[in-house]
């Protein structure tokens, strides 16, 4: 407030400030002025016509002809000044509130996973990132999710999104400004019913905060469904729903995320067989406790397709279903031949191999390698090659190439007859001792390991069914094949001493004495120390 | 003129759900019972000012926040509706644009307050709006700057048709 000196001389003048929304001025009246008057010292300050003025104190608005004490203005006090625009372009009337209760839906922004409306649950994600911009951090908090199953579970926990989620008003809004969850509305009109009947939002949202009734609900659909696979023409019912409603759904729901994950469970080119058709389902139960937390979107849970996606890598090949899948590729290797010409195969291993990640949590759920841990390091350890070696299209093409498989199918089961016959001889040239003579139920998906570790279909399938058969020489036969293939390319004519060495004098600091065991380890664990370690310890 | 007014009221909502009054003694040092948003609801809406939108209208206690943990009754404004609107629409071009939205200095209650005071000549209570102060004050709410800048309020729409 910066007046001049001799305004404080004058007596009767009193300063009023005057704030607009712009600025904020201050302008001398006389005491007992009318508004009028103050308008006027106004006008004359903001260069705004008379007319246009209104000013506001004591949230009314104070007319001409009242004075500036009857509405208490005094010295030093502050009105408000709203300059009046000549061409209304807002509605003279209050909004129509009645109407809005129905629409009274949080305006989420167009990301696939919906949480464009979670403004608080998205600073969860973006915990110590402190990102400006929504869509990045949305799109950081789904690879977070992807990689961190745990995260989902405590997503749910949140009573933010608990009590989101128990408004089904809100839920059914969030959903439809999906553009495309609209798409795929208008497409299949039996989810806009199911949208639409608030009992089953309900159960469905139920299910989406209970992970356990989640699972147990999905158990029994999948049990009822591989019980109508056995119908005659079941099977292809399944097939058809599957391809009409939950295809588009999680094409829909993943689209960042690569390709539709779900391919791998269509064989519909070559394979119309279903070898359980005509046979009811003798399988027992799936382990409810094995099984995933929380599962893929199945076709009624519309719901929680949203909320249940995230986690399909582990939750969909840990499921009862794809399960079943493997055991019956297993039974039937044209299947397996026929996937892997499929070109879908081709664009998941792609994403696999762009996504190491998420090859890794493939391979982590895959229950084959689950429960041996040291395959487990193994592929870990190789699997940058790996994917390397899938990157290449020579690679690519022989995996695809029928007939190459059988060619090596044919190495393969060539090797183990050789390992039984003459094990001296075997060991001699690959290096590999004491391994105890392998069913040939093993050689023939073995071929397929290079391509197939990172898809874990096949992989379940290099062991026989059910059993866990010989994972030290299975891994040590695998590491061998990489090795081969890798050493095909690269270091082939650098010596393994070479290329070890600094391991090699680590395990020998350590006290393993004996080189050529030294180095066969290394060989075999690409050069890891700690499972070359292992290996050495094992082999005693 | 036809009557015009309108009773104004205040919605206070704790973003963090009740995180800060369990934790905050704890974490911060000291008690803070919520991290506070707060929007005018006049005229039948609700009036805030988000990160991403700017100045945003919706149906009284329709964000995602639900509804408010605390009602303020600020008395009546006889403000009529498009001399109101008027201001708001100087507001959102001025010191409310939705970019110059910062979590602590110039937030939604620092909006709330602004408006409380043109509608009625009253402010909102001054816990609500010392509160970016208090927090700060402290080093953990230093440390958790970051995470509670990424928090945005939304579920309105522009008041501007």
């Amino acid at each position: 407030m910066a007046d001049n000196s001799d305004e404080h001389d004058k007596p009767g003048l009193i300063t009023i400030n005057v704030k607009t929304p712009k600025e904020k001025q201050t302008v001398q009246v006389k005491e007992g002025a009318s508004v009028r008057e103050l308008k006027e010292e106004i006008h004359k300050k903001f260069n705004a016509p008379v007319e246009q003025l209104c000013i506001i104190f004591a949230g009314k608005i104070v007319k001409d002809d009242e004075t500036l004490e009857q509405h208490g203005i005094k010295n030093g006090l502050t009105v408000h000044l709203v300059i009046k625009s000549v061409n209304r372009t807002a509605s003279e009337t209050p909004p129509n509130i009645t109407s809005s209760s129905a629409s009274a839906a949080p305006d989420v922004s167009q990301t696939p996973f919906n949480l464009g409306g979670l403004g608080g649950l998205a600073g969860l994600g973006g915990l110590g990132m402190g990102s400006a911009n929504f869509m990045e951090m949305q799109q950081r908090l789904q690879r977070e999710m992807m990689s961190n199953p745990d995260m989902m579970r405590q997503l749910m926990d949140n009573p933010f999104i608990q009590s989101m989620m128990s408004n089904p008003e809100m839920m059914r809004s969030l959903l439809m400004n999906n553009p495309q969850m609209r798409e795929l509305m208008e497409r299949n009109p039996e989810i806009t019913h199911m949208l639409n009947n608030p009992e089953l939002m309900r159960q469905t949202m139920e299910l989406a905060r209970n992970p356990a009734m989640l699972q147990e609900l999905m158990r029994s659909q999948d049990r009822a469904m591989s019980n109508l696979e056995s119908i005659p023409g079941g099977f292809n019912a399944l097939q058809r729903m599957y391809r009409d409603i939950q295809e588009p759904m999680m094409n829909a729901a993943q689209e960042t995320i690569g390709s539709n994950p779900f391919a791998s469970l269509v064989n519909n080119s070559s394979v119309a067989e279903n070898t359980q058709q005509g046979r009811e389902n003798t399988d027992p139960l799936p382990n409810p406790w094995g099984g995933s937390t929380t599962t893929p979107a199945s076709t009624r849970l519309a719901g929680s397709a949203p909320a249940g996606t995230p986690n399909f890598s582990q939750g969909m090949f840990n499921s009862p279903g794809m399960q079943s899948l493997m055991q019956q590729m297993m039974q039937n290797p044209q299947i397996m031949s026929n996937m892997l010409q499929a070109p879908y195969m081709q664009s998941m291993m792609q994403s696999l191999t762009s996504n190491p990640e998420l090859a890794q949590q493939v391979i982590a759920s895959n229950p084959l390698f689950a429960n041996n841990p040291q395959m487990q390091a193994n592929l870990s350890s190789m699997m940058p090659t790996l994917l390397q070696q899938m990157q290449n299209p020579e690679l690519q093409s022989m995996v695809t190439n029928p007939r190459a498989v059988d060619a090596l199918m044919q190495i393969q089961s060539g090797l183990s007859t050789l390992q039984q016959e003459s094990p001296n001889l075997f060991s001699n040239l690959t290096g590999v001792r004491n391994v105890p003579t392998t069913t040939t139920g093993v050689s023939a998906p073995a071929t397929t390991t290079p391509s197939s570790t990172t898809a874990p279909t096949t992989g379940s399938a290099t062991t026989p069914a059910g059993q866990q058969g010989n994972p030290e020489a299975f891994s040590t036969l695998m590491a061998q094949m990489m090795q081969m293939m890798v050493g095909g390319q690269q270091n082939s004519t650098q010596p393994p001493e070479q290329i070890y060495a600094s391991q090699l004098e680590q395990l020998s600091t350590m006290g393993f004495v004996d080189r050529e065991a030294n180095i066969r380890a290394l060989i075999a664990s690409f050069g890891d120390v700690n499972v070359a370690i292992d290996r050495l310890l094992q082999h005693r | 003129m036809e009557s015009t007014s309108s009773p104004v009221k205040v919605y206070v909502y704790d973003i963090s759900m009740g995180m800060a009054r369990a934790l905050s003694q704890g974490i911060l040092g000291r008690q803070i019972d919520g991290i506070w948003h707060t929007g005018i609801v006049v005229y039948g809406q609700e009036y805030f000012f988000g990160g991403t939108g700017g100045i945003e209208a919706c149906a009284p206690g329709g964000t995602v926040l639900g509804q408010p943990s605390e009602v303020i009754d600020l008395g009546i404004t006889e403000i009529p509706f498009d001399v109101f609107m008027d201001f708001l629409h100087e507001l959102s071009e001025t010191t409310y644009r939705p970019e110059k939205y910062h979590l602590f200095h110039h937030n939604c209650n620092n909006f709330s307050s602004e408006l409380a005071q043109f509608l009625t000549g009253k402010d909102i209570p001054c816990h609500i709006t010392s509160l970016p102060q208090e927090v700060l004050s402290t080093p953990f709410g230093a440390m958790i700057q970051p995470f509670v800048d990424a928090m945005h309020v939304q579920g309105g729409h522009s008041p501007f048709q």
